[in-house]
């Protein structure tokens, strides 16, 4: 039953101030694709009756078959709201018609790279948080993320049938949860939001930020629903009646009169004035459905003038508890009360979110453009992710109009990742074959496309390797890079099974890379074709799509392994040296460690190269007790140029020093992208030019003869160093209950992991666990802990630090084995090469 | 004029010669800086000089019927500015007296043919020997464009082969081949980490088998592959020559 058509949504396009752009996230199994389907209903892609039990936006097989969300979903939907509720709107509006766009993510951690590609095209989010397990790991993550992205939440409280049905709390209780909720949620936004750009986003149910109620059942309120009620029937304003629903608000029945306190002793906190007239009905209807007494049930229903049919009042029990929660209290009304009143509008986001979003100055005609949200400005758009298409091979570019109107067959430039203003890499123009508007599991072709909305394209996807801008201005700048709040930590290496298959799979790791924000393909020297993902989970995903659907042969996986990094652990024990290939230039090192906060400060982008020189000294001289001189002599950071290893000139009047700069700078690069023990990448240690002996002509310190001399006297340094090896660690966090926990401590230790914090969460028989778990010792963890728990536990693991094992590289050890294996894996010889061949004598 | 030829061996110094010819000059000498008979290598990593050829001097001057005058190198570099001041016991002194000796043999000679191209280190000690005895540099391939000139050499016949190899991407397997062969891979290395396509800043040195000026040209019959040193990225190797002969072109 679609109760709008393509040409009505068009018309709605055009009205930007009428536009929401949200996504829905969450912990994973907190119910954030059963929500939205009850949102689908309303909106009227599936029918009302079917909603809470086909997810209409997990539309892959596998999704359905293991009940959670791999890749996020977009649906366009349609709202009207009513004149009262259109009062409530602060911002300028045109009509009462609303377009929805909404977008479902995925909630488990491995797959956080496809929330953050959603974040990037919304400007509001529903977070949704799970009554009975509450604010949970992956809520944070995904909070933070939101707020990052300059992105307004709003919260819905789901389950809370399970608390009455399950648990049994009492009203008073089950208000105290949701304070509890409440205020978690707040500590996170008070932590992460940026009160500058957006004022202060803190939620609270007085405001109408935060709904409660059930996504499976589909039902769900927020005061304000309740307070309209009241407001006719006592005559009362409703923004005040709103505000007395919630907190230390307290009536008395006999006096009619509100307080502050609870002051009749004997009533407790039954008058409270959201448990007297928000939860008292709806613990009546439970009340009386769950326990037989269907007529007192059905008088309820009538008191509360809910209009049931025939077949209807014939049920009993749980499906009629259902149908009159959902008829008396509907969940898609209140969400899209809530969103359409709260969340911006794309014109009003825009706005601030402009600064976040672009890379070039603030007044050009793409930043006007983004920040008036012009539909007649030049063209920006935000590829964010690929879609892969019923046609193998190809995918539909999935983003967001910021600036402009795309339309089918428009010439546009498209600027990858790496363009930069004026030149000519990364950079395509090229005629956009058709826009399309992405509707779940349906796409409809639409002719153009304005300002703030969300659209996929066809035609575009083999110029972009994963993201990009789409611009019809020549000055244009490109947007922000997504940052991701996974890193790749877990590998495996592929290989197909027939080796007349191996172009096809070159090809389908092409398709892969494309399909997923995350995940890293790449090949090794020795011609490995390895795939790196967030996790387990997220490994085994992509390697099925390998599989069955990129490349469509049969592979072989070799077992799961992790990345490590190299680094030190000591001062050189003496000045190391080494000369160029000519014999004319000589370059004196000593390499020593970095403080761990510091290299932790750097990879969280705190201090990067862009950096203020003097912002720089001050942060690295006050905190880390660095010599300010040496602070500003560092010469860059490495790998990738933003990594946490740090070259520093500490020589005194070298003549030509500058001229080699750039050659050193670039040997740099590549030493600490592969470390001399393993060719794992270095992270947290210091490079310190002491000297350097310079041929006096230029052309004998060429970029060959000083790029690789750099290169050997920074392994030979590390070398003299006490070389080690920094493995990944997941953090862990298991909930269950008390009798499943002795199972959870023996599988961890067997894994050499440790518990760090075990609480039990208040109001419930639930404990929550959380974990240090050495992520080369978590493969297979998830399925070990079920087994030894019976199925109770289900952990969540994400990347959380890199730890030091204990011993060197060049000593015999467990290091010294890791570093042997690691080394046979890539194809190299186990031993690692003698000093000589790095360092020189002089 | 009548020239002199300073020749290492390589590609440089021969196709200097070529140019000379071409511009109407006569050369009736040829000089040669060696290392010492003691020495163990022929590799001395001299700032001044290619030694790696030495070996194979003699058939140059052979093919190219020309008398050969010789010089022990004694010194080192002390001055290792840019600029050059005579100083004792330098190895550019040695040079002094190399051409001091061609002078005395041939009065007549006014220019030095050298194979300089962009190290201005040595080309200012050369003009400083040359200031000091009154002859004329004639350096025809000084600052050419590398990869043009690289290209000019290959076409007008020089055919000379890889004796050192001293630069990152430069390996073993490289050591023996034509300039022909190799130009492909030194543009692509340029490109890649910066290397001299010329082989400029000691980075390769050649030995040059035919000429457009030789009568006959040179055969290599046995050769050494000798480690310099084994740096990891780039090793230093080279080619020494233990047999070599000449035959009609």
């Amino acid at each position: 039953m679609v109760n709008f058509t393509v040409d009505q949504i068009r018309g709605l396009m055009d009205k930007v101030t009428n536009i929401r752009n949200m996504s829905v996230i969450a912990h994973v199994d907190h119910g954030k694709s059963t929500l939205t389907d009850s949102l689908v209903a309303k909106a009227g892609i599936i029918s009302s009756a079917r909603a809470g039990e086909t997810r209409f936006t997990d539309t892959r097989q596998d999704e359905q078959d293991r009940c959670i969300t791999i890749k996020s979903t977009a649906i366009s939907m349609y709202f009207e709201l009513d004149e009262e509720q259109m009062e409530d709107i602060a911002d300028k509006t045109a009509g009462n018609g609303f377009l929805i766009n909404l977008i479902d993510s995925p909630g488990h951690v491995d797959f956080s790279s496809e929330v953050t590609a959603a974040l990037r095209v919304t400007d509001g989010a529903l977070v949704v948080v799970d009554t009975i397990s509450g604010v949970s790991v992956q809520t944070e993550t995904v909070l933070r993320q939101a707020l990052t992205e300059l992105i307004k939440p709003v919260v819905m409280i789901n389950k809370v049938d399970r608390a009455l049905l399950e648990l049994q709390l009492p009203k008073e209780d089950l208000y105290q949860t949701f304070c509890r909720v409440v205020e978690n949620v707040n500590v996170s936004i008070a932590t992460y939001q940026d009160e500058n750009a957006m004022g202060n986003l803190m939620v609270s149910p007085e405001l109408g930020t935060v709904a409660f109620g059930s996504g499976l059942h589909a039902w769900g309120f927020t005061l304000r629903q309740f307070a309209v009620r009241y407001a006719k029937k006592f005559g009362v304003d409703r923004n005040k009646m709103m505000k007395k629903l919630w907190g230390e608000n307290f009536f008395n029945a006999k006096t009619k009169k509100w307080s502050s306190k609870s002051s009749d002793p004997m009533a407790t906190y039954n008058d409270r004035g959201f448990n007297m007239f928000c939860l008292d009905p709806i613990y009546k209807i439970f009340d009386a459905t769950m326990n037989g007494r269907k007529n007192d049930a059905l008088e309820l229903v009538d008191k509360l003038s809910v209009v049931l049919t025939t077949e209807e009042r014939e049920l009993a029990d749980k499906p009629l508890l259902k149908v009159i929660m959902r008829k008396f209290l509907p969940a898609a009304e209140a969400l899209m009360e809530m969103i359409c009143i709260h969340l911006p509008s794309p014109v009003k986001a825009q706005n601030y979110r402009c600064g976040g979003l672009y890379e070039g100055p603030m007044d050009d005609e793409c930043a006007t453009g983004i920040r008036k949200c012009d539909p007649n400005g030049p063209l920006m758009l935000y590829v964010s992710k690929m879609v892969p298409t019923s046609d193998k091979g190809r995918f539909y570019a999935f983003g967001r109009v910021f600036s402009g109107t795309v339309a089918s067959g428009q010439k546009v430039r498209i600027q990858g990742p790496n363009y930069v203003p004026g030149k000519k890499e990364d950079l395509h123009v090229k005629s956009i074959q058709r826009t399309i508007l992405m509707m779940g599991r349906y796409i409809e072709p639409i002719e153009n496309c304005p300002a703030g909305n969300i659209i996929g394209l066809v035609g575009v996807d083999q110029y972009l390797l994963k993201s990009g801008t789409l611009t019809t201005s020549e000055t244009a700048h490109t947007m922000k890079v997504m940052e991701f709040s996974v890193s790749p930590v877990v590998q495996v290496a592929v290989d197909v099974k027939n080796h007349q298959d191996l172009p096809k799979l070159v090809e389908g790791l092409k398709r892969l890379s494309k399909s997923d924000p995350c995940v890293v393909c790449s090949t090794s020297d020795s011609g490995e074709h390895i795939v790196a993902g967030a996790g387990e989970l997220h490994l085994e995903i992509c390697l099925k799509d390998l599989e069955e659907d990129h490349a469509q042969v049969p592979l072989k996986t070799s077992d799961p392994v992790v990345g490590y990094r190299e680094t030190i652990q000591a001062e050189s024990s003496m000045i190391a040296l080494s000369k160029s290939a000519n014999k004319h230039n000589r370059i004196h090192m000593i390499a020593m460690p970095i403080d761990e906060e510091l290299t932790k400060f750097v990879e969280d982008k705190k201090i990067t190269p862009r950096t203020d020189a003097k912002e720089m000294g001050r942060i690295l001289s006050a905190d880390f007790g660095w010599d300010v001189n040496d602070a500003r002599k560092i010469w860059c950071f490495g790998p990738n140029t933003d990594g946490p290893n740090f070259l520093v000139d500490t020589t005194k009047g070298v003549q030509y020093l500058n001229e080699i700069k750039d050659h050193c700078v670039a040997g740099f690069q590549w030493a600490s992208g592969e470390g001399p023990c393993t060719e794992e990448p270095m992270r947290g240690c210091r490079f310190n030019i002491t000297d350097v002996t310079l041929h006096a002509d230029s052309i004998h310190r060429g970029a060959s003869q000083i790029n690789g001399t750099l290169r050997r006297v920074v392994y030979a340094s590390a070398m003299l160093a006490r070389p080690g090896i920094q493995e990944p660690i997941y953090l862990v966090e298991i909930q269950c209950p008390e009798n499943a926990m002795g199972g959870i401590y023996g599988v961890l230790n067997r894994r050499r992991g440790h518990v760090f914090s075990e609480e039990q969460r208040p109001g419930t028989p639930l404990y929550n666990i959380k974990a240090y778990l050495p992520v080369s010792e978590s493969f297979g963890f998830t399925a070990d802990l079920r087994s030894n728990t019976g199925g109770q536990a289900f952990p969540q693991s994400v990347f959380d630090h890199w730890q030091i094992m204990s011993g060197a590289c060049n000593e015999p050890g467990k290091v010294f084995d890791t570093v042997r294996a690691l080394r046979t894996r890539k194809g190299l010889n186990p031993d690692i090469p003698p000093l000589d061949r790095y360092l020189d004598k002089l | 004029m009548q020239v002199v030829a300073l020749v290492s061996g390589g590609k440089d110094s021969s196709y200097n010669m070529v140019k000379c010819v071409e511009d109407g000059h006569e050369i009736v000498a040829l000089a040669h800086i060696h290392p010492p008979t003691t020495a163990e290598k022929d590799e001395l990593d001299s700032f001044m000089y290619q030694t790696v050829g030495s070996s194979g001097i003699k058939l140059i001057a052979e093919c190219l019927s020309l008398p050969l005058y010789l010089q022990e190198t004694q010194g080192t570099a002390i001055t290792q500015t840019l600029d050059y001041q005579p100083t004792e016991n330098d190895e550019t002194e040695d040079l002094f007296q190399l051409l001091t000796k061609v002078k005395r043999q041939h009065p007549d000679i006014q220019g030095v043919s050298v194979g300089a191209i962009f190290s201005r280190y040595q080309a200012n000690r050369v003009q400083n020997i040359c200031d000091r005895l009154g002859l004329t540099m004639l350096a025809y391939l000084w600052q050419r464009d590398q990869k043009e000139l690289l290209h000019e050499m290959v076409e007008n016949g020089i055919d000379a082969v890889l004796i050192k190899v001293a630069a990152m991407g430069l390996d073993r397997q490289d050591l023996g081949k034509t300039l022909g062969q190799m130009e492909p891979k030194l543009l692509m290395l340029e490109k890649k980490y910066g290397v001299h396509v010329c082989g400029e800043g000691g980075e390769f040195e050649t030995f040059t088998l035919d000429s457009p000026l030789y009568k006959k040209r040179i055969v290599l019959d046995e050769v050494d592959v000798v480690v310099h040193s084994d740096d990891a990225f780039s090793p230093v190797l080279y080619l020494s020559i233990k047999k070599a002969h000449t035959e009609p072109k």
